[in-house]
C-alpha cells in the first residue's frame, strides 16, 4: 500500500482544523444569553471590524414532525447575509456582538423572524410551519428564494417531495428518478427506465446515495420503477456537474437522496393502494422530541392474482418486488445526534423453469457531533450491497444456479467549520472497501451437466480526502472551491490476466491475500464562482474534475439487473472527466419565476466502451472486451420554474451533443454516444383547481436515440444478415409523450388528523407508439423480403391510486 | 442446449413480451458498396460439397441475392487440391466431386479466382481456411414432449460424453432424413466452457415445434440428431450472426455490429470445415403429443 495518500489525508484532517479551532470552546453561558423576540423596528448596525465573534447556531425543523429541513435559509437582515442549513438541518453564523434580526425561511413554509442580542454563543433552534395560505399568490420573503441566485453552486436541481408526488407517472408509482429525468440535462436511458444519463454520461457515472450509502442498481422490475419509496424520502438533490468536493467516484452526477428521520412529535402514518403496489409508512416518537422511528414498506401484488390463471405454469410463477425503509434517530443533546437507517429491496421473478431475484441493501449509521457552534461534524459507517441470482429447478440436466454480489464497506468523517457568514470550510475523509464477486455458477443436483464456474472476486480500497470552502467577497462575489484527493488500490487475492496487443489473454499474475498490487490516485479540483449582477440575477461559472475507479460492464442502453461492476486495475485506467460550465440565473415577477441558462462542456479521458459483440457476463477475460477512448459532450440547458401559487411547474429544454472516439470502434471515427439526444424538452405543470382538486400534466419531447441501421444485406444459410456502415449513424423516431393526472383530496376538517386523496393518472395519454427498439426482420412467408419493425412498450396506461395519511 | 448466459435473455424477453407490441414501419437507409459473399462447407460426410458465391445488396432489395458465376474455385487440404465446378442449374453454386470428404485434423483452404465483384474490370482473388475439428460419438438421444406457455413440441435430449479438450458444437435435427434446421437461425451452437469433460445427462439440444408444419411428429417418424465439431471462430461467427438476425432489445443487446468473416480481401460470409456424427430415435406412441394420441 502506498502510504502517501493516507499521509496527505491525515495531514489535511489534522493540520487544517487545529489552526482554525475557535478559542472559546462550548460554553454553557451561551445558552443563557438574552434572546429578545422583539419586533422593534431597527437598531444600531453592529460594528464591523471586530475580531470578537459569537456564534448563533442550531437546527431548523418542521414544526409538525420535527424533521430537519435541508437547505433552509437564515438571513441576517442587518448584514444582508446569511447561511443555509446543511444536510442535517444545522446552521451556524458567527457574528460580531450586537443586536440582529434573523429571518428563517424555507420554500412552502411560513417565514419566521427572531431578534437576538448576541453577547455570547447562542443556540437557536427554529421550527417552521408549513404555509397553509399557499394557494394564494403570496410573495415569499425577498431573501429566501434567492439562494439560488446568490450561491456559487450551479448545475444543481432540487425537487420538493410534494412536487414529485404530483407528477403523473407510469402506473401511478410516484418516483424520484422519473421526476429528475424531467430536468434539463437529464434523460431516461430508455423508455420507462430508471437508469438516467446526465449530460450525455452513462448511467453508471451517476453516484446515487441513499442516506450517504451507495445504491448500485436503483431499479425494480427491469428498470421500470425505482427503489425509492417516495413516502420515506425527505429530500432529493441532483448535482449535474459541479459535484461538491465531499463526493467523488463518479464522473457525471450525484443524486443525493435523504430519508425522513421519523416524526418526533406524534405517531403518524401514510400509505397508498395503487394499481401496481401498496405501501405503508409508520413513524413516530419513541421518546418525544428525542427519539423517533420510521418504517416504510412497499410491495407489488400482481402475483396475488396469478393463482387464478388458467395455465398451471402461470399459476406457479412469481413476479413481485418489495422495499423496506427503516430509520431510527436519537437526539442525545444539543451536541449529539445519532441516525441509523437501512434499506432493503428485492425483486423476484420466476416460473417453473427458471427464477431470478435481485436487490439492494444499504445501511448507514451516522453520528452528528457539534464540537462548538462553529464546528459541526458527522461520522458515518456505511454498508451497501447489491446481489442477484438466477437459476432453474433442480433435477434437469441443465439445472444450475448463478449468483453475483457486491459489497461496499465505508467509513467517513465530514466536518463543517463556520468561520464567519462569509467563510465556511468543509473537510473530511472517506474510505471504502469494495468486495465484488462478479459471478459464480454451478450445476444443481447429480443430474446436472454443469461444472462449477467462478469468476475471481475483486477487492479494492477507494479513499478520498477533501477540503473545500465557501466564501463571499463583498456584496457580489461568491466562491466555492475545493480540492479532493482520491486514491484507489487493488488488493489480493487476485488473478490478473495480461493481454497482448490483440486483447487476447496471454498469461496471468496471481497476487496473495492482502497484497496491494496497483495504485491510482490524483487530485480533483472543484471551483465555482458567482457574480450577483443585481438583486435578482447572477452569472456563474464552474470547473470540476472527477475520477471514476469502478464502472459497469454494460453495452446495452437500458441495462438489466445482471450488473457486473469492475474496478480499475493494471489493465484499466481510471476514467477522468473535466467539466466547465457557465450560467446566467435570473428571478422574475417578485421571485415567483426562477430562470436559468447554463452551457457546459465535458471531456472524458479513458472513456470505456466495449468491442463489437462483447461478452460481458461470466467472462473471465472481460477486461479484454474493453476499448478505451475519449468522450466529449457539450450543451445548453434552459430552465424556467414556478414554485409557488396555484400553477406550479417548470419548462426545461436542453440542446446537447455527446460523442466518443475510440480507435478500435467505428474505424476510429467519432460516433454519437449511446445517450446522445440533441433536443430534449420537458413541460411539467400542476394546477390547483381548489384546495381539494388538482390536475397535473407533463409533456416530453426528445430526439430519438442514435442507432445503427443496416445499409446492405447478404444471404447465409437461408437467412438474411445485415451489413452495417458506421455506428450510430441513424436515429430512432422522435420521442414524445403526454402524461396526465387528476387528484381529489378529502375534505379537511379542523381537529381531524387523517386525510386522503384519490389520484387518477394516464401515462402516454395520447397513446403514441414510441419506438423502444427497431428490428430488421425477414418475412416468414417470403424469405427474400426484409422489413423494419418497431417494438413499443406502452399504449395509454391508466392507473388509480388511493393515498391516505394520519 | 441452454447455457448460463442465455437464460436471463430468455427470461427477460418473456417478461417484456407480456406487454410489448410490434408494428411494421418505414425506415430509410443508405446504400453501401458491393461485397462478395461466400458460404461453403467441408464435412466428414462423403458427398458433393458445395460453395455458394453471391453478392451483398441494398437492405430492402427483396429479391434473391445476386449470384456470382464463372469463378474458378479450389479447396486445398494441404496434400491435394480439389477443383469445384459450377452447377448448370444453380448458378453461383460450385460443387466438388461426389466422393469428396474432409478428414479431421487437416486444414482446408478455399481459393476463389476469376471474379470481379467491384466491377473495375480487374479480377480479384479471395481465400479462407478452416481446420477440421474432430467430434465424439453420441450414446443416444430421446424425444420429450413439452407443453408450456401456449407452445407445444419436442425437446431432443442428448446423452454423450464431452471430451476433456475444448469443444465447439453445432446441433441440427432431421425428420425421416430431411434437415429441419436448415437455416442459420434454427441451428444451435454451443461451447463447452461450462461443462468441459462432463456427461450430458440428456441435455436438451434441439427443439421441434408443432407451430411449424414440417416439424410435427407422427408415430414412426425417425428423428435424427446431428452433432458437428466446429471451430471456435465459426462458433463465434454463428453467435454474432444470430445476435444480429434475432431481435435486439435495449435491455440486453449491445450496439449492432458487423459479423466476422474468415475471408480476406473484403469478402464476407464464411467457409468452414467440421466433423459430423448422428444419432437417431423412432417416435413412439408414448412420446407423440405426450402419449395423448392413440
Amino acid at each position: 500500500m502506498r502510504p502517501l495518500p493516507f499521509l496527505i489525508s491525515i495531514l489535511i484532517c489534522w493540520f487544517v482544523p487545529q489552526g482554525l479551532f475557535p478559542r472559546a470552546s462550548w460554553d454553557d453561558g451561551g445558552r443563557e444569553s438574552t434572546v429578545a423576540y422583539s419586533t422593534e423596528d431597527h437598531s444600531t448596525a453592529p460594528e464591523e471590524e471586530t475580531s470578537l465573534r459569537y456564534t448563533v447556531s442550531g437546527h431548523i425543523e418542521d414544526a409538525s414532525n420535527g424533521e430537519e429541513l435541508i437547505g433552509a435559509a437564515v438571513i441576517v437582515e442587518e448584514l444582508g447575509k446569511g447561511a443555509v442549513t446543511n444536510a442535517y438541518g444545522f446552521y451556524s453564523l458567527s457574528l460580531t456582538p450586537g443586536f440582529y434580526h434573523l429571518k428563517f425561511s424555507y420554500l412552502g413554509y411560513e417565514l419566521q423572524s427572531r431578534a437576538i442580542n448576541l453577547n455570547g454563543d447562542l443556540i437557536l433552534n427554529i421550527e417552521l410551519r408549513e404555509d397553509i395560505k399557499e394557494l394564494e399568490e403570496v410573495t415569499i420573503s425577498a431573501e429566501g428564494p434567492r439562494t439560488q441566485i446568490r450561491k456559487a453552486e450551479m448545475s444543481v436541481n432540487k425537487l420538493q417531495i410534494k412536487t414529485i408526488k404530483r407528477i403523473p407517472t407510469l402506473l401511478g408509482e410516484v418516483d424520484v428518478i422519473k421526476a429528475i429525468q424531467l430536468l434539463p440535462g437529464v434523460q431516461a436511458s430508455s423508455e420507462g427506465a430508471s437508469g438516467f444519463s446526465v449530460r450525455g454520461g452513462n448511467p453508471d457515472q451517476n453516484l446515487i446515495l441513499l442516506d450517504e450509502a451507495t445504491v448500485y442498481n436503483a431499479s425494480h422490475l427491469m428498470g421500470f420503477f425505482s427503489v425509492f419509496n417516495n413516502d420515506a424520502v425527505k429530500d432529493v438533490k441532483l448535482y449535474k456537474g459541479d459535484v461538491p468536493a465531499e463526493y467523488g467516484g463518479r464522473l457525471s452526477s450525484l443524486l443525493d437522496v435523504r430519508m425522513k428521520d421519523g416524526n418526533l412529535k406524534q405517531f403518524s402514518g401514510s400509505g397508498g393502494i395503487g394499481t401496481l403496489s401498496s405501501r405503508l409508512t409508520l413513524e413516530g416518537p419513541i421518546l418525544r422530541d428525542k427519539t423517533s422511528f420510521l418504517v416504510a414498506g412497499r410491495r407489488t401484488y400482481a402475483d396475488l392474482f396469478l393463482p387464478f390463471a388458467k395455465d398451471k405454469n402461470v399459476r406457479k410463477s412469481d413476479l413481485y418486488f418489495y422495499d423496506m425503509n427503516l430509520k431510527l434517530n436519537h437526539i442525545f443533546n444539543e451536541k449529539n445526534r445519532l441516525y441509523a437507517s437501512g434499506y432493503l429491496g428485492r425483486d423476484v421473478f420466476g416460473s417453473i423453469f427458471a427464477r431470478m431475484a435481485f436487490g439492494n441493501q444499504t445501511y448507514s449509521l451516522r453520528w452528528n457531533h457539534v464540537f462548538s457552534g462553529r464546528l459541526f461534524s458527522n461520522f458515518t459507517v456505511l454498508h451497501s450491497r447489491y446481489d442477484y441470482e438466477l437459476g432453474t429447478a433442480e433435477g434437469e440436466a441443465n439445472a444450475f444456479v448463478w449468483k453475483s454480489r457486491m459489497n461496499d464497506y465505508s467509513a467517513k468523517a465530514d466536518l463543517n467549520y463556520f468561520i464567519t457568514p462569509e467563510h465556511t470550510l468543509k473537510f473530511g475523509l472517506i474510505s471504502t472497501f469494495h468486495d465484488f464477486s462478479p459471478g459464480s455458477a454451478r450445476g444443481l443436483g447429480d443430474q446436472s451437466l454443469f461444472t462449477e464456474f467462478k469468476l475471481p472476486s475483486s477487492y479494492s480500497l477507494e479513499n478520498g480526502a477533501y477540503l473545500s470552502a465557501e466564501s463571499s467577497l463583498g456584496e457580489r462575489w461568491n466562491f466555492s472551491y475545493g480540492l479532493r484527493f482520491s486514491s484507489f488500490h487493488n488488493m489480493g487475492p487476485s488473478t490478473v490476466y495480461n493481454y497482448d496487443g490483440n486483447y487476447m489473454a496471454v498469461d496471468s499474475t496471481v497476487y496473495g491475500r492482502g497484497e496491494f498490487y496497483q495504485y491510482f490516485g490524483g487530485l480533483e479540483p472543484r471551483i465555482a464562482v458567482s457574480l450577483m449582477l443585481n438583486e435578482v440575477s447572477s452569472m456563474k461559472a464552474s470547473y470540476s474534475r472527477t475520477r471514476q475507479y469502478i464502472q459497469l460492464a454494460q453495452n446495452s442502453t437500458a441495462g438489466t439487473p445482471l450488473d457486473v461492476w469492475f474496478p480499475s486495475s493494471p489493465n484499466v485506467d481510471p476514467q477522468i472527466a473535466d467539466q466547465v460550465a457557465i450560467g446566467y440565473f435570473r428571478n422574475f415577477w417578485n421571485d415567483r419565476l426562477e430562470a436559468s441558462v447554463e452551457a457546459y462542456y465535458k471531456k472524458i479521458n479513458n472513456a470505456i466502451d466495449f468491442r463489437d459483440h462483447a461478452m460481458l457476463l461470466l467472462n473471465p477475460h472481460m477486461e479484454g472486451e474493453l476499448r478505451i477512448g475519449e468522450g466529449r459532450s457539450g450543451g445548453l440547458e434552459f430552465l424556467v420554474r414556478k414554485n409557488s401559487g396555484r400553477l406550479t411547474g417548470w419548462i426545461s429544454y436542453t440542446w446537447s451533443r455527446t460523442e466518443r472516439i475510440v480507435p478500435e470502434i467505428n474505424n476510429g471515427d467519432p460516433y454519437p454516444a449511446p445517450y446522445d439526444k440533441p433536443h430534449d424538452l420537458a413541460i411539467v405543470l400542476n394546477y390547483e383547481v381548489s384546495k381539494r382538486i388538482w390536475i397535473s400534466g407533463n409533456w416530453v419531447y426528445s430526439t430519438g436515440l442514435p442507432v445503427t441501421f443496416p445499409t446492405g444485406r447478404f444471404e447465409y444459410m437461408g437467412n438474411i444478415a445485415p451489413v452495417y456502415s458506421s455506428r450510430n449513424a441513424y436515429r430512432m423516431p422522435d420521442y414524445h409523450r403526454l402524461d396526465l393526472s387528476v387528484s381529489l383530496a378529502g375534505k379537511e376538517k379542523p381537529g381531524r388528523r387523517w386525510g386522503w386523496d384519490l389520484n387518477l393518472s394516464a401515462y402516454n395519454a395520447y397513446a403514441r407508439k414510441n419506438a423502444w427498439a427497431i428490428n430488421f426482420v425477414q418475412d416468414e412467408n417470403d424469405p427474400n423480403v426484409t422489413y423494419a419493425e418497431k417494438t413499443y412498450l406502452f399504449s395509454i396506461v391508466p392507473a388509480l391510486t388511493f393515498n391516505f395519511h394520519f | 442446449m441452454s447455457t448460463y448466459r442465455n437464460i436471463p435473455t430468455i427470461l427477460t424477453l418473456l417478461a417484456v413480451s407480456l406487454w410489448n407490441c410490434t408494428e411494421r414501419i418505414e425506415v430509410k437507409v443508405d446504400s453501401t458498396y458491393t461485397r462478395l459473399v461466400v458460404e461453403g462447407y467441408v464435412t466428414t460426410d462423403i458427398a458433393a460439397h458445395w460453395v455458394k458465391l453471391s453478392t451483398t445488396s441494398d437492405y430492402f432489395y427483396n429479391k434473391p441475392a445476386p449470384e456470382v458465376s464463372g469463378a474458378s474455385i479450389t479447396i486445398d487440404d494441404g496434400q491435394q487440391v480439389f477443383p469445384l465446378a459450377e452447377s448448370d442449374t444453380l448458378p453461383g453454386k460450385y460443387y466438388t466431386a461426389p466422393d469428396f470428404h474432409g478428414i479431421p485434423g487437416r486444414i482446408y483452404t478455399l481459393n476463389i479466382r476469376n471474379v470481379d465483384v467491384d466491377g473495375d474490370g480487374v479480377t480479384e482473388e479471395y481465400t479462407a481456411s478452416s481446420v477440421l475439428n474432430p467430434i465424439n460419438p453420441i450414446d443416444s438421444i430421446r424425444l420429450r414432449y413439452f407443453n408450456a406457455f401456449g407452445a407445444t413440441g419436442y425437446e431432443v435430449q442428448v446423452y454423450a460424453w464431452d471430451p476433456p479438450r475444448r469443444d465447439w458444437y453445432s446441433f441440427k435435427v432431421r425428420k425421416n432424413g430431411v434437415l429441419l434446421t436448415d437455416t442459420l437461425s434454427e441451428m444451435i451452437v454451443q461451447n463447452d466452457d461450462f461443462f468441459n469433460g462432463n456427461y450430458t445427462y440428456g441435455i436438451t439440444s434441439q427443439f421441434l415445434s408443432n407451430d411449424k408444419p414440417d416439424e410435427v411428429v407422427k408415430v414412426g417418424d425417425i428423428i435424427t440428431f446431428e452433432i458437428n465439431g466446429i471451430t471456435e471462430d465459426y462458433y463465434k461467427y454463428v453467435m454474432e450472426a444470430q445476435s444480429q438476425i434475432f431481435g435486439q432489445t435495449p435491455l440486453f443487446s449491445g450496439p449492432p455490429a458487423n459479423i466476422r468473416t474468415n475471408l480476406n480481401n473484403g469478402a464476407i460470409g464464411y467457409f468452414t470445415a467440421y466433423s459430423v456424427n448422428y444419432s437417431s430415435t423412432v417416435a413412439t406412441e408414448d412420446v407423440v403429443d405426450g402419449g395423448m394420441q392413440k
